[in-house]
This record gives C-alpha cells, sequence and structure tokens, in this order.
C-alpha cells in the first residue's frame, strides 16, 4: 500500500516537473505556459516529491524506506518519461 | 552518456586569446570525459550487459528454481519453522549419521523447501566432501528433484562466470565494475543538461533518439545503477583488497574471529569422542523466534551432533532488515543452552553488512524486489542502448559503410552477440531443463553446457549473417523460445500455466508470464528492426532488385531512426 500511493504520488510529482519544461508544454498543451505557472509546478512537483519521501520513511523507516523511495523516484520518471513519449507519438 | 562531437566546453582556455598562433585546442574536461566514458563503456560492455541480465533475472532466482524443480510441489502454507527444522534434524540423524558438520536452511515463502549439506566422514571414500539433499517440509523426508542449478547458475554466473576459475571470474567482475563505475562518473560530468534534459525524447532522429533514449534509461535509475555497482564491489572487497587482512590478522583465532563478523557458518572444532544425544533443535528454533519473531530463522547448523562437544548454531534470516551481517545464537548441542549470542557486530563489518545486503535486496518485499528488478532491467538496457550506440555513431562516418573496418565490425557482431544473443541462451537454459533426459549424466552441468553452446552459436550466427538479419533472427528465436516457453512446460509437466495460476502459484506462474512479457519485448525489438528496413528500402526499390541487398543498414542504424 505504501509502495502503491508513494509510487503514484512520485508520478503525479515528476508529470508536474516535466510539465515545467517548455519542451513538455510544447508537446503537451502547443503552447509555453506563463514563468508563474511554470514554477508553481515546479514547487509542486518538488514537494510531491518530498511529500512522498516522508510517507515512505514514515511508514519503513529511513534504510528501507530511502531504498524503496530510490524505486519508486526511477520508476515513476520512467512511467512519465513514456506516457510523454506515447502523447507525441499519438499527436504523429 | 551525451558524448557532443563537437564539445562547446572544449573551446580553448588561456593560450588562445594572446593573438599569437593559435595552438590547437585544449580538450575540455567534458570531451575529454566523454572519451573516457566512451571507451571504458565499450572495453568491458558485453561483459557488463551480461552481468547487468543474469544479475536483473537473479533477484528472482528463488522463483527460477522452483520453477526448474517441478518436481517439488507448490506448499500453499508452510508448517512451523521449528517444527520443520526439528523434523529434519531427525532425519539427518539416519541420512548423514556420523557426519561432523550439517547445515539446514529453513524453507520460506520463496524458497518452499528445506535443503541440508553435511560433510561425508572421509573414510567414507567420497571424492566431494560435501554432501547435499532436499526435504519436504511437511514430512521431513529427503525429496527427489531433477538435477539443476536453477536460478543459482544465474546469480552465479554474474559474478564470476563460468569455465574459468572462480578466483579469475571473480577478478574479471571485479574489473568490469570498476569500469562501469569510471563510466557512470564520466557520464554524469558527460552529460551536460542531466535537469533541462530530464523529460528529452526526440523521436526518429537517429543517433539523437539513442542518446536521449541511453540518457533517461541512466538518469531515471541513477541512485541505483551507482549503488549496485559500488556494492557489487564491496561484496568481493576482501577478494580484491587481502592486504589489510594480511597486515592485521595474524592468528588463527583473529582468523575466526574476522569470519564471525562476516558470516554465520559454524566451523567444526575439535569432536569430544563422547557421544551425547542432540538436544531438541525445535526448541532452539523457537528461542530464536523469540527473540527475532517468528518466520525470522534462515539456517540451522550443527557442529559434531551427536557429540559431547556438540554446538548448533540459529541465524537470522535476512527479511526485514538491510544488513546482511550475521546475527544469530549458539547453543549449546547437549543442554540446548544459550552460550553465545550474536546480535551485532562491529561498525566496518556493519557498513560492509549493509552494503552487501543492499547490492543483493533481500530484505524486501515484493514490492521492493519488483523494484529492483525493474530498475536493474533499465541499467541493462543503459549498458545495451551505450553498445549501440557505439555503432551507430561512427557508421555515419564510416568511409564506405558497405565494408566498415575491422574494429567496427567486431564491436557490431560482439553487440548482436550479446544483446540479442545473451536472452535466448538463457531461455534455452529453462528449455534443457525441461528436455534433458532425467538419467542424463551430470545433467545440471548439461543444462549450463547448452546455454554456452547456444551462446556460440548465436556469435557464430551474428559473425556469418548480415548484421540486420541476424539481429532480427536471434531476438525473433529467443521470443519464440520464451513465448513457447508455457507450452514447452505445459506438455513436460503437469503444471501448467493455468494451474498454476488457479492453485495461486505466483512462482510458478510467475516465471512464464514475466518471460512472455520478454517474448514480447524481444519480439518488438524484432519488428522495429525489420520494420526500419522497409522504410529505408522503400525509395530505393529498383536498386534493391538490380543491386545485392544493400548489406547490413545493421540493425543499430535499423533501430536507430525506426518510426
Amino acid at each position: 500500500m505504501t509502495h502503491f500511493a508513494s509510487l503514484l504520488i512520485c508520478v503525479g510529482a515528476f508529470a508536474a516537473l516535466a510539465m515545467a519544461t517548455e519542451r513538455a508544454q510544447q508537446d503537451v498543451l502547443e503552447r509555453t505556459l506563463s514563468r508563474d505557472a511554470t514554477r508553481a509546478l515546479r514547487i509542486i512537483g518538488w514537494a510531491l516529491l518530498l511529500a512522498s519521501l516522508a510517507i515512505v520513511v514514515g511508514a519503513q523507516g529511513w534504510g528501507l524506506g530511502l531504498v524503496s523511495y530510490s524505486g519508486h523516484t526511477s520508476v515513476a520518471a520512467g512511467l512519465v518519461f513514456l506516457g510523454l513519449i506515447a502523447r507525441q507519438r499519438r499527436k504523429g | 552518456m551525451s558524448a557532443p562531437d563537437h564539445s562547446p566546453h572544449a573551446t580553448p582556455d588561456a593560450a588562445s586569446g594572446t593573438g599569437a598562433r593559435v595552438p590547437p585546442a585544449p580538450r575540455g574536461l567534458r570531451q575529454t570525459m566523454s572519451d573516457l566514458h566512451i571507451w571504458t563503456g565499450l572495453l568491458l560492455g558485453w561483459f557488463l550487459f551480461a552481468m547487468f541480465l543474469t544479475g536483473t533475472v537473479s533477484y528472482f532466482k528463488e522463483e527460477l528454481s522452483q520453477w526448474m524443480r517441478p518436481e517439488i510441489a507448490h506448499q500453499a502454507d508452510q508448517p512451523e519453522a521449528a517444527v520443520v527444522a526439528g523434523r529434519i534434524a531427525k532425519t539427518l540423524e539416519t541420512v548423514a549419521p556420523g557426519t561432523t558438520q550439517w547445515s539446514l536452511r529453513l524453507p520460506d515463502e520463496r524458497h518452499p523447501i528445506a535443503n541440508a549439506f553435511w560433510r561425508v566422514p572421509p573414510k567414507d571414500g567420497a571424492k566431494r566432501a560435501f554432501k547435499d539433499a532436499n526435504f519436504d517440509p511437511q514430512t521431513g523426508l529427503k525429496v527427489a528433484a531433477r538435477e539443476t542449478p536453477g536460478g543459482e547458475f544465474f546469480y552465479r554466473f554474474h559474478f564470476q562466470f563460468h569455465y574459468m576459475p572462480v578466483a579469475w571470474g571473480r577478478w574479471l567482475a571485479g574489473l568490469a565494475a570498476m569500469f562501469m563505475l569510471v563510466a557512470i562518473v564520466s557520464g554524469v560530468i558527460t552529460h551536460k543538461k542531466i535537469f533541462t534534459d530530464f523529460f528529452t525524447f526526440r523521436w526518429g532522429k537517429g543517433q539523437r533518439s539513442w542518446l536521449d533514449a541511453h540518457n533517461a534509461l541512466s538518469v531515471f535509475g541513477l541512485p541505483f545503477h551507482l549503488m549496485i555497482t559500488y556494492t557489487g564491489l564491496v561484496t568481493l572487497m576482501t577478494l580484491y583488497m587481502p592486504w589489510p587482512e594480511m597486515a592485521g590478522i595474524e592468528s588463527p583465532a583473529m582468523k575466526r574471529q574476522l569470519t564471525s563478523e562476516m558470516n554465520a557458518f559454524l566451523q567444526p572444532a575439535k569432536p569430544s569422542g563422547e557421544a551425547a544425544p542432540l538436544a531438541s533443535i525445535e526448541a532452539m528454533v523457537r528461542e530464536a523466534e523469540r527473540r527475532w519473531g517468528p518466520g525470522s530463522v534462515a539456517r540451522v547448523t550443527a557442529a559434531n551432533p551427536g557429540d559431547a562437544a556438540a554446538r548448533v548454531a540459529i541465524a537470522r534470516g535476512e527479511g526485514g532488515r538491510l544488513s546482511m551481517s550475521p546475527q544469530y545464537l549458539l547453543f549449546d548441542g547437549v543442554s540446548g543452552r544459550v552460550v553465545e549470542e550474536k546480535q551485532g557486530v562491529g561498525a566496518a563489518a556493519e557498513t560492509r553488512g549493509v552494503m552487501y545486503g543492499l547490492h543483493l535486496g533481500r530484505f524486501g518485499d515484493g514490492a521492493t524486489r519488483w523494484l529492483y528488478f525493474l530498475v536493474s532491467l533499465a541499467g541493462t538496457a543503459m549498458v545495451g542502448t551505450g553498445l549501440v550506440m557505439w555503432t551507430v555513431k561512427r557508421r555515419q562516418k564510416l568511409a564506405d559503410p558497405e565494408r566498415p573496418h575491422l574494429g567496427f565490425r567486431i564491436v557490431e557482431r560482439l553487440n548482436i552477440a550479446a544483446i540479442a544473443g545473451l536472452p535466448l541462451a538463457m531461455a534455452a537454459m529453462l528449455w534443457a531443463n525441461r528436455l534433458l533426459p532425467l538419467d542424463l549424466a551430470r545433467r545440471g552441468e548439461w543444462e549450463i553446457h547448452v546455454v554456452f553452446i547456444v551462446w556460440a552459436l548465436a556469435l557464430a550466427h551474428g559473425v556469418l549473417r548480415p548484421p540486420r538479419r541476424a539481429w532480427i533472427e536471434l531476438f525473433a528465436l529467443g521470443a519464440a523460445a520464451l513465448a513457447l516457453l508455457p507450452v514447452l512446460n505445459a506438455l513436460t509437466t503437469d503444471r501448467p500455466l493455468w494451474r498454476s495460476l488457479a492453485q495461486g502459484d505466483w512462482a510458478f506462474a510467475g516465471v512464464e508470464l514475466v518471460g512472455l512479457a520478454f517474448a514480447a519485448l524481444l519480439a518488438g525489438l524484432a519488428r522495429r528492426v525489420a520494420r526500419h528496413r522497409l522504410k529505408g528500402a522503400r525509395p530505393g526499390r529498383a536498386r534493391a532488385i538490380g543491386t545485392p541487398a544493400r548489406p547490413a543498414a545493421d540493425t543499430a542504424a535499423a533501430v536507430e531512426g525506426a518510426r
């Protein structure tokens, strides 16, 4: 359960961080977001990453928690990456 | 990672601004690191690929072993560990009479069968000093299963290879790991825009796409890749750096103390020669579980059982704790009283224990193991894409693409044999496990020979066929071998996939399902390579007919531009 929650939050976090990049904004929205919106996305992304870390470490302790967290972030980043590619491909 | 051909950072520094004759621009740090990355990555890249792939599947070696011993029935629920230990200890009295030592691994969730090994008294005349057997936890009796190394083979291979002395293999693995470490660090320095390009993937841009993929695979798993490489070296550090031990450990007593910091293996002392029955093993395991919790005992080792000097060590398992450092209770084998309790080790030994534990990942639950597996697979792909990129980059610069130079051809063919050949060879082992006659002499060894025979054939295939065809055929063959595994299993055992699924036997079903997933992956790669060819050939149809088919626009390039 912790794994799932943390992974989900990490996916959200990386999605926000990805959308804070100009390239992803162009790909997904076909326009660039304002500087404030971009900064907000970046803050949300990092905050979610920290929240997920807190949840995992709270549930599993620092040792096991950090190991799990490192796995969640890696897999989540990979999922967002694949999502962006899929999106890019569907548009043609 | 990123290896720019013209690094903007390689601009001349001090000397150029003087107005005098401009000396050739000194190579910038990034360019130097890029070269280092490329060559350390390439030189032992094929070993690294093999180490990564076999290491990745080793996270499920218990499940593989279960699949490879289909005679051992799926155990829906396990009897109590203490009861099992007591039962098997009784059996061992008759199976291994007069032994000076036996060691019993208790069953757990992932390893449903107990196994024990014991020292054979020298008078037996047996060549091997140890014998081993599997025991049914329900009855405590010996069970027969086919002779197979099981998933253990992949695990051993990933750090000591095969057909060479163990020490050589481990040195080679250590060298490869050092190269990997250098490649990771130099790769990070070379990669200019880790954060800006974090999510960047440019589809269908040839070398650019390969680079983006290689970067993503590397960067997302970076904590893992660094950790696994470094801790991998730590697991064998006493082999690689024996000098501190040689300098500091002078007496046999100190040597024994060192050993006890590293593992819970109990060396038998001299027997007294006076017979005395072994106290209840069941009670000892219960005592250990009282301290560590139920299901925490992994191994029971008895030294001089049946002698008045008997000792029994009950060792704690790896579940739920990061460290691999030994924790055990030592009992007087006759009175059954605790004589020593090893609850922890010194700080240095514990550091090693934690790093060892991190590498093996045995502490984790199922989800953690899957995370290890997936990120490790990304690491495998990182090495694979890196190897292929070496050829992609150089193909464009070949003077005559029809006749690449020798170095290029060697790298290209070795890439085929490693990346497309190894999965096929590994699948071949599972086929051999089902198809080799059960009474074949040295059957277990033959399963391994099959791996290398198939791998050698894959190399030959890669050398003899045009590269593009070789990629497609080997990927397709690997996909077929894995996809047909459930069929093979249904025909050769009475445990077909649907029955395993119905019984909730996830270890058995999981091996076949993951095999299917890998089959899909390999088939996808084969298809990608094949389709790229079609696209490339379309404009020049006449030429394709008139002249011999363009040899080997080679997969690397094939996948590279595929859409």
